[in-house]
């Protein structure tokens, strides 16, 4: 890994034979800020962001966020197709899915909420509870597992002082273990809320999680 | 393309009509292939994987439950393979399984206990901690206990596609998955929910009415009939002690399939309520005298011919039996004849399974609403089964009342009669005027047929004993017209029931044979007028 | 060129332009060619395409390696009822990370695979189900398909011709089985991700209960180049049976982990010491599992025998797969890596069938009991039958694929697990 400073570590662009900078990896000028209003419909039903900024009680859905959700209804046969892009709305909202989430949810999609809450369960990435403002993610399926993945997972639980699962102290981090993220080739793999961090070693972890911290990013 | 398939099933040749699976085809050499998931009122998921056989030619064993028949295909459900395979699956099942029989209630008629003892593992080999769902309590009369759970989801199903009335979910996935409704919701408010445990292989799913209450093998099951309403759900009582300790409803698909609703499946502790008359009793100068059926008999028949001439003025019940009704009918022609009214409960609306739209919950809340018609007596009074009788509670003349409790009327009631007999089975406020009462059985201790609201007529069992002195009104009552007409008294059901075929035309040509355990409908084209 | 390393073995059709940030953009791609085989297979008749495809021998390239031409062939010749295509994008079988390349740095390729797909089996709409751990890949995408709207490659009456495909992009919300093609189709209805028992197959009964055909991001993106090119072309690479290229997804203790893009046939040996740059620290290899976790492990003797094509990898008793290769070299500890990946079976199964949701559950149990070294011997001989009664037994193959890691690691590093059972004693350290 090269010392370049980093806005966020781990693009793998510097990686073998490329020198790239994170912003053509990432292209940041496909992936920036997505308008709330989900831009064109094709893509309206894919799940924008896990925000660090969360609000429990916002309404689902109301401005630029029924325009999305509208979008989203246009793109299937019938409502119930529209189900999961609608909970990961209500949870880029609310950040998790509360039985109160799962209700409304139903009611705005004729669907039963004891059939929403089965659909729910059934995902992992449906917070059934508050997470902190940063989800961190650490694979540690085999690939990654084979090249340290364990130490990167301590590394992070040392670094936040948080148990496996749980949330630290100050709200900031919820460090969880993660399947296979599909970053193989660059271990060990950790996602934290909507970005990837690849080639995460277990030195880089206080390096990161200041920069999250100094950020507030999403 | 021809309407039939033949294949081989264990060596023997079985024709099936095309698009049979290998279950059902298996089903008519009488070959239960153990299942779980699979119900023929639902769909169909797979996903238990006990009914694996063996397809020769098939690279894997193939599920029976989904798998239809073709031409030439063998099939082996007891090979070696297949018993392999099936044991296997049930080692799974037993892996997280709580075991807990001694305090189960479904020990004695639990599908996992059977299939284990047959081709079960003598041990299991799993040394790991099991998971623990525990208790939950799942509202209405319903109790859920997840450790027992077989995950078929027959209990989702049912309420999604039968009641579809999505209240019952898979919650999380994998080893993780149990059961549940959506938080406190429950099952409130819904009607049918009773039938998740029936179906429900296992113990998981249990009656809070039953529970603890008996042991499965100490039950005796009689075929009967629900009185709750009028749709004639087709039911087992299920007894022990001469109590009733739970309905269960009875397959037949061409009236309540395998379902019947909560509030009838309920609806039996009034069967078993007591303080129920014993002995005939005749009023001698103000006084109930306990006396014999023939000294009963005799008196009143000498009664009833001193007072020839006077109006009769009769009650009958939509609970009593066809041929109950109909010794009634005769017993009134008999003294002269005279108008015979009946009143029932009714409910505002019906209640129907959407998933099997031919059974609802009737508006008619009382069994043979439709043989009372058949009969020629009127409905009066309100839907509360009150009123009506404000004529015949001050009847000078002759009032006979069979069945009805006359819980509405007081003490008044049949004060003028010149004869007043009730045939029953409780005294009441209103009975105390009458000079006979005689003791009768209720459906439940007694054979009989009822006449649902499509006219078919379904037979009943007796399941426990009637009490004391009790007897068949048709029995009694037909005694007694016998006597007056010089006719045969009816020695059994199918007697009484053959001679309401000869008299009414509705049930002309009708037998007990020919309605066996499934029933039949009345020709509903003739009026009484006619007959 | 393939990504993060190059290496001059490799035959890039689909990797090309990785590492190139400048082909998301559609004018560049339209530049270098692109759009030009939708082009030509929509002036063609839907058949004609699907017999290009026949022509070309490509296989699914998602791991079933069904044949692609044929399976299009299943779909009704009507268009009376909708179809629908479905591009799995959920890629989440551990060691793949291919598809992810294949969409951040050439979505328009995909997105033509999935037009000119769309066309050859009369279908309307594409739906590309993408995991939902996947954000930023997908916005590259959805982005792309904005620009493709916008210039009239995607959407009404494509580039004049009559023709409308419509295409959404759907992002899942973490599960692996939704990778199962009959699981996708339930979750992008709405359900819960559980698969469905076949027949009726999705050509008959798809999503939404219409014809439909499911095909991998690779798979897809190689249409637009054996359509421009012909079957023929695409049959110079790779072998008779398994013809053309694959991505190979590269992990683990070699040098140079990473995609190459190489033609079937390629020798497993060959791949290790000189495309990835042999084993790191000059370690000694052990094990590799050329396919994904589901696939059997082999040792090192059967790696040096192993081709990486369908057919070869069966002869060594193992399959290909999707192609992910992950190496592992002496210092790796098979018990961990062995349980580490029954436990993600046991974490991902849906739980429909008995002996995966009990099965898995209690073979993670049992090897995380020997791990921790309170294993005994006949836990082997019961982890040999238990897995056996889990194949083929299920309404998919997640169950099947329990039973590979753990049996061919049984057999062919029993040591391990005795040394574990009798001494306690870990082998390797990763």
């Amino acid at each position: 890994m090269s010392d370049v400073p980093f806005k966020n570590l781990g693009w793998a662009g510097n990686t073998g034979e490329f020198d790239l900078s994170e912003e053509e990896v990432r292209g940041d000028d496909f992936v920036g800020d997505r308008p709330a209003h989900g831009g064109h419909a094709s893509g309206s039903a894919t799940m924008p962001y896990m925000l660090a900024e969360k609000n429990p009680e916002a309404t689902l859905f109301e401005g630029e966020y029924q325009e999305r959700f509208e979008k989203i209804l246009t793109r299937y046969p019938d409502k119930q197709a529209a189900l999961l892009p609608t909970l990961s709305l209500a949870q880029e909202l609310r950040g998790y899915v509360s039985p109160e989430s799962m209700d409304r949810v139903a009611e705005l999609l004729e669907l039963s909420p004891a059939y929403v809450r089965g659909v729910t369960t059934f995902y992992t990435m449906y917070n059934k509870r508050p997470v902190g403002r940063h989800l961190v993610q650490v694979c540690t399926n085999i690939s990654c597992n084979l090249c340290g993945a364990d130490e990167v997972l301590d590394a992070f639980l040392k670094y936040t002082d948080t148990e496996l699962g749980e949330t630290s102290e100050d709200g900031g981090f919820t460090i969880i273990e993660a399947e296979c993220l599909a970053g193989c080739g660059f271990p060990t793999c950790v996602q934290i809320n909507s970005r990837y961090f690849e080639n995460v070693t277990p030195t880089e972890v206080p390096k990161i999680l200041e920069h999250l911290k100094s950020e507030g990013d999403s | 393309m021809s309407a039939t398939v033949t294949l081989t099933i264990d060596g023997h040749e079985v024709t099936v009509p095309r698009g049979t699976t290998i279950l059902e085809a298996a089903k008519t050499i009488g070959r239960e292939v153990p299942h779980y998931c699979y119900h023929p009122g639902m769909s169909s998921p797979a996903m238990c994987r006990l009914c694996l056989v063996e397809v020769e030619g098939a690279p894997k064993p193939m599920p029976g439950c989904v798998t239809t028949v073709t031409d030439g295909q063998v099939v082996h459900t007891e090979s070696e393979q297949a018993k392999s395979d099936r044991q296997g699956v049930l080692e799974f099942y037993l892996v997280n399984h709580p075991l807990d029989c001694p305090i189960c209630d479904m020990s004695g008629e639990c599908n996992l206990q059977d299939y284990v003892h047959e081709e079960g593992r003598e041990h299991g080999r799993s040394r790991e901690p099991k998971r623990i769902f525990g208790r939950d309590d799942f509202g209405g009369d319903v109790l859920f206990y997840g450790d027992r759970c077989v995950m078929c989801t027959r209990c989702v199903r049912f309420m999604s596609e039968v009641e579809q009335d999505h209240r019952l979910t898979v919650v999380e996935r994998g080893n993780r998955s149990v059961i549940d409704t959506f938080f406190e919701e429950g099952l409130e408010g819904t009607n049918w929910a009773g039938n998740i445990v029936d179906i429900c292989p296992v113990g998981a799913l249990v009656s809070k009415d039953f529970l603890h209450k008996a042991r499965a093998w100490d039950l005796d099951h009689t075929p009967s009939v629900c009185t709750s309403c009028s749709q004639g759900c087709n039911i087992d009582l299920h007894t022990r002690d001469n109590l009733v300790q739970r309905l269960k409803p009875r397959e037949n698909l061409d009236v309540n399939g395998w379902w019947m609703c909560d509030e009838g499946r309920h609806n039996y502790e009034w069967i078993n309520k007591g303080d129920r008359i014993e002995a005939p009793l005749v009023r001698d100068s103000g006084t109930a005298k306990a006396v014999g059926w023939k000294d009963a008999l005799t008196g009143l028949l000498a009664a009833a011919g001193a007072l020839d001439g006077a109006k009769i003025m009769a009650v009958a019940s939509p609970l009593a039996s066809n041929e109950d009704l109909g010794a009634f009918r005769g017993l009134v022609e008999a003294l002269g004849g005279g108008d015979t009214v009946y009143r029932s409960a009714r409910a505002e609306s019906e209640v129907v399974l959407k998933g099997f739209p031919t059974l609802a919950r009737r508006k008619d809340l009382a069994a043979n609403v439709h043989g009372a018609d058949l009969m020629g007596a009127t409905r009066v009074g309100g839907d509360d089964a009150n009123g009506g009788l404000d004529e015949i509670a001050g009847h000078s003349g002759v009032i006979l009342v069979l069945g009805d409790a006359l819980a509405d009327q007081d003490e008044s009631f049949g004060s003028d009669a010149a004869l007043y007999v009730y045939v029953g089975t409780h005294m009441s406020e209103a009975t105390g005027n009458a000079h006979y009462v005689l003791p009768v059985t209720t459906f439940a201790e007694q054979e009989g047929t009822f006449t649902n609201l499509d006219g078919r007529v379904q037979r009943f069992w007796p399941g426990v004993e009637a009490p004391g002195m009790a007897r068949p009104a048709w029995f009694v009552l037909g005694a007694m017209v016998a006597e007056m007409t010089e006719g045969e008294g009816a020695r059994s059901a199918a007697d009484a029931f053959a001679q309401l075929a000869g008299s009414v035309q509705a049930f002309g040509g009708m037998s007990y044979d020919d309605l066996g355990t499934r029933g039949a409908v009345v020709n509903e084209t003739v009026s009484l007028a006619g007959d | 060129m393939a990504y993060p390393y190059v290496s001059d073995k490799e035959v890039r059709i689909l990797s090309t332009y990785f590492g190139d940030p400048k082909q998301r953009h559609l004018d560049t791609y339209v530049e270098r060619g692109g759009y030009k085989g939708l082009e030509k297979a929509l002036g063609m008749g839907a058949d004609e395409v699907v017999d290009i495809v026949k022509d070309s021998g490509l296989r699914g390239r998602g791991g079933a390696g069904f044949p692609t031409g044929l399976k299009w062939s299943f779909m009704p010749k009507d268009s009376s009822r909708p179809h629908y295509l479905l591009c799995n994008a959920d890629e989440s079988e551990p060691g793949t990370f291919k598809d992810r390349e294949l969409i951040r740095w050439d979505p328009h390729q995909l997105i033509e695979g999935c037009l000119i797909g769309a066309h050859a089996i009369r279908a309307q709409h594409v739906y590309i189900y993408c995991r939902g751990e996947f954000f930023e890949t997908t916005q590259v995408l959805a982005r792309a398909l904005e620009d493709a709207y916008a210039k009239g490659y995607v959407g009404e009456n494509i580039l004049g011709t009559g023709h409308t495909i419509e295409v959404t992009v759907h992002a899942g919300a973490g599960a692996y089985i939704c990778g199962e093609e009959t699981g996708l189709m339930n979750s992008l209805e709405g359900k819960r991700g559980e698969p469905r028992v076949k027949p009726p197959f999705p050509a008959a009964v798809g999503a939404f209960g219409m014809p439909s055909t499911i095909n991998n991001v690779e798979t897809l993106c190689a249409i637009p180049h054996i359509v421009t090119n012909g079957g023929e072309w695409y049959r110079q690479y790779g072998t008779e049976k398994s013809p053309g290229t694959k991505l190979f997804c590269v992990s683990g203790h070699v040098n140079k982990p990473g995609n190459y893009e190489l033609p079937l046939g390629f020798p497993l040996q060959e791949l290790i010491d000189d495309v990835c740059g042999g084993m790191r620290d000059g370690n000694a290899l052990k094990a590799v599992i050329p396919g994904g976790s589901s696939v059997p492990l082999i040792n090192a003797e059967e790696v040096s025998r192993c081709t990486l094509d369908y057919e070869g990898c069966v002869e060594v008793g193992t399959m290909l797969g999707c192609a992910s290769v992950i190496v592992m070299d002496e210092t790796a500890d098979i018990v961990k890596q062995v349980r580490r990946m029954v436990d993600f079976y046991a974490h991902e199964s849906c739980g429909q069938c008995t002996p995966c949701r009990e099965g898995s559950a209690w073979t993670a149990k049992i090897m995380r009991r020997i791990e921790n070294g309170k294993g005994t011997e006949e836990d082997l001989d019961m982890l040999m039958d238990v897995t056996q009664k889990m194949v083929g037994t299920t309404i998919c193959v997640l169950s099947d694929s329990v039973a590979a890691p753990v049996q061919s690691s049984i057999e062919k590093f029993r040591d391990e697990y005795l040394a574990r059972i009798r001494r306690g004693e870990r082998v390797g350290a990763a």
